[in-house]
């Protein structure tokens, strides 16, 4: 049997792997290539288990964390990076910026 | 107090500011932009780093300083000692380091014809160097570029003879900081773009707050109005000589959406971690000419932006922006640095857009002047110096 891909109790999150990604340009990529309605159901699926995950990761903080758990924190991460979109702008059509993938970053 | 009964504080305390119009071509003038490389970038102290990113001996950064055409190796010695040098090899000019950084643990070479260096700018090795004539190697090292460090923070100035050391320039923003525990506030992550407006552009809107509930109208609302009305007013100003500091409060978090309630409100273990410049709200310290030092305190935890605005040509700027935070102690810290940073860079991504409309309007000509208000005497003040450096009465 292959190895969980995230830790047990979080197992329904399975289908949103693809955002399990670093480092940060990885991420904005995703969100960048994803129809505003796949960034919904990701913000939908992961934002009310949110404060599980973080109870669950702070076991692991400062430590090396098993690859599942790893995993849901890279997805975390990528919560905060759709979430100024889907909570904030609410539609791509409102931005007025300019294009995130035009930026270096360090790291 | 109503903030709308409020006298024109500024324009009281700093008379000599004047309150008129500015005039517009100093953003669009190749003329300026020559004068602000010779009078300006030239006779200034200009941050290019922080100690951190050269922590050991070796380690070394190039800083490309694109209005002056000069390329800085900034390096740190094997005795330790952080130094700059042009970048550029005594033989036959060539640029000498092409990373932008890296280590070079002793050694420098040149990849043209191979000559050595040490790292602490000594020439030490010339390949076939019985042909050359009388080629005295301690006369041909790196070419020294002035260097100091202020709290971490690494300037260069590029006359050979700067008139005034660092701190004499830093001049009343080193007292407001000295001790500043800026060594405890880590680089979480860089960001560099290039865009198409004049480098003041960007400067003046880092200068004021009277943008934010407006461009940032959907990222930021709110967050530092003054009052239910969503003006935005400086809490305090102060100038020092070149530079200036100005404060800004926290309001609240614009709209308690669920992710924020969840870093925000719902954990409380967060440790707190603040330093005596900021109480709450922002401090934002302009360094003339192009490096701008903010401190943030919201919530429990403060931070670090830096902003450096590197002009290339009169319509095109390289906007560096750096974010620090203390280690997180938790993971709900780490998460509340996170979601800080997307919102800076989103909040970046909106400036950005801004600058360059600003600069394209500006540009047509439509315009000769500008018009400032009581909250933006900080941009009256930095053009005020930048005037004064640039010493031509048709500019004003």
């Amino acid at each position: 049997m292959s190895e969980a891909l995230l830790p047990e109790m979080f197992k329904e999150l399975e289908p949103f792997t693809n955002w399990a990604l670093e480092p940060e340009r990885a991420r904005t990529e995703e969100r960048e290539a994803s129809s505003m309605a796949e960034v919904r159901a990701f913000y939908d699926a992961m934002m009310p288990r949110f404060d599980e995950i973080l109870d669950h990761l702070q076991s692991y903080f400062g430590a090396d964390m098993p690859a599942p758990a790893h995993r849901l924190y890279l997805m975390s991460l990528s919560l905060v990076e759709v979430a100024i979109l889907v909570e904030l702008y609410k539609q791509r059509e409102t931005v007025i910026a300019c294009d995130p993938l035009r930026y270096e970053l360090r790291l | 107090m109503s903030s709308v009964a409020r006298g024109k504080l500024w324009g009281e305390k700093y008379r000599g500011l004047g309150t008129g119009p500015l005039t517009t071509e100093p953003y669009i003038s190749e003329e300026y932009f020559a004068l602000e490389r010779d009078r300006v970038f030239r006779r200034s102290w200009l941050n290019v780093g922080r100690v951190e990113e050269i922590p050991n001996p070796g380690d070394y950064f190039v800083r490309e300083i694109a209005i002056c055409n000069a390329s800085v190796l900034i390096v740190r010695g094997s005795d330790s000692i952080v130094r700059g040098f042009h970048n550029v090899c005594s033989h036959r000019g060539n640029t000498l380091v092409l990373d932008e950084r890296g280590s070079c643990p002793g050694k420098v070479y040149c990849h043209f014809h191979n000559w050595v260096y040490s790292d602490t700018g000594e020439l030490i090795r010339v390949p076939d160097e019985e042909n050359f004539f009388d080629l005295d190697k301690r006369e041909h090292g790196l070419t020294p570029v002035n260097t100091d460090i202020w709290e971490g923070f690494i300037f260069v100035h590029l006359d050979p003879e700067p008139e005034e050391t660092l701190r004499d320039y830093l001049d009343g923003v080193a007292d407001r900081l000295d001790g500043c525990p800026f060594h405890m506030m880590n680089l979480f992550q860089a960001y560099r773009v290039e865009e198409r407006a004049n480098w003041k552009i960007g400067l003046d809107a880092q200068n004021e707050l009277y943008h934010l509930p407006f461009l940032h109208r959907q990222t930021l609302g709110d967050t530092f109005a003054t009052n239910d009305t969503a003006k935005s007013r400086f809490k305090n100003v102060e100038f020092y000589r070149r530079h200036s500091a100005w404060e800004g409060g926290f309001r609240r978090f614009h709209k308690l959406t669920p992710l924020k309630v969840a870093l925000f409100v719902s954990r409380d273990d967060t440790p707190t971690f603040g330093v005596p410049q900021v109480t709450e709200g922002m401090v934002h310290f302009n360094l003339f000419p192009n490096t701008v030092i903010v401190l943030f305190k919201v919530g429990k935890s403060t931070s670090c932006i830096t902003h450096n605005f590197w002009p290339v040509a009169v319509d095109r700027t390289v906007w560096e922006t750096r974010i620090h935070f203390r280690p997180a102690a938790t993971i709900g810290e780490r998460f509340q640095q996170e979601y800080f940073k997307c919102l800076i860079r989103e909040t970046l991504q909106e400036d950005i857009a801004g600058h360059e409309s600003v600069y394209a309007g500006v540009a047509s000509r439509a315009k000769p002047h500008i018009v400032l208000q009581d909250d933006e005497v900080t941009i009256r003040h930095f053009r005020k110096v930048l005037d004064d450096c640039v010493d031509e009465a048709r500019f004003v």
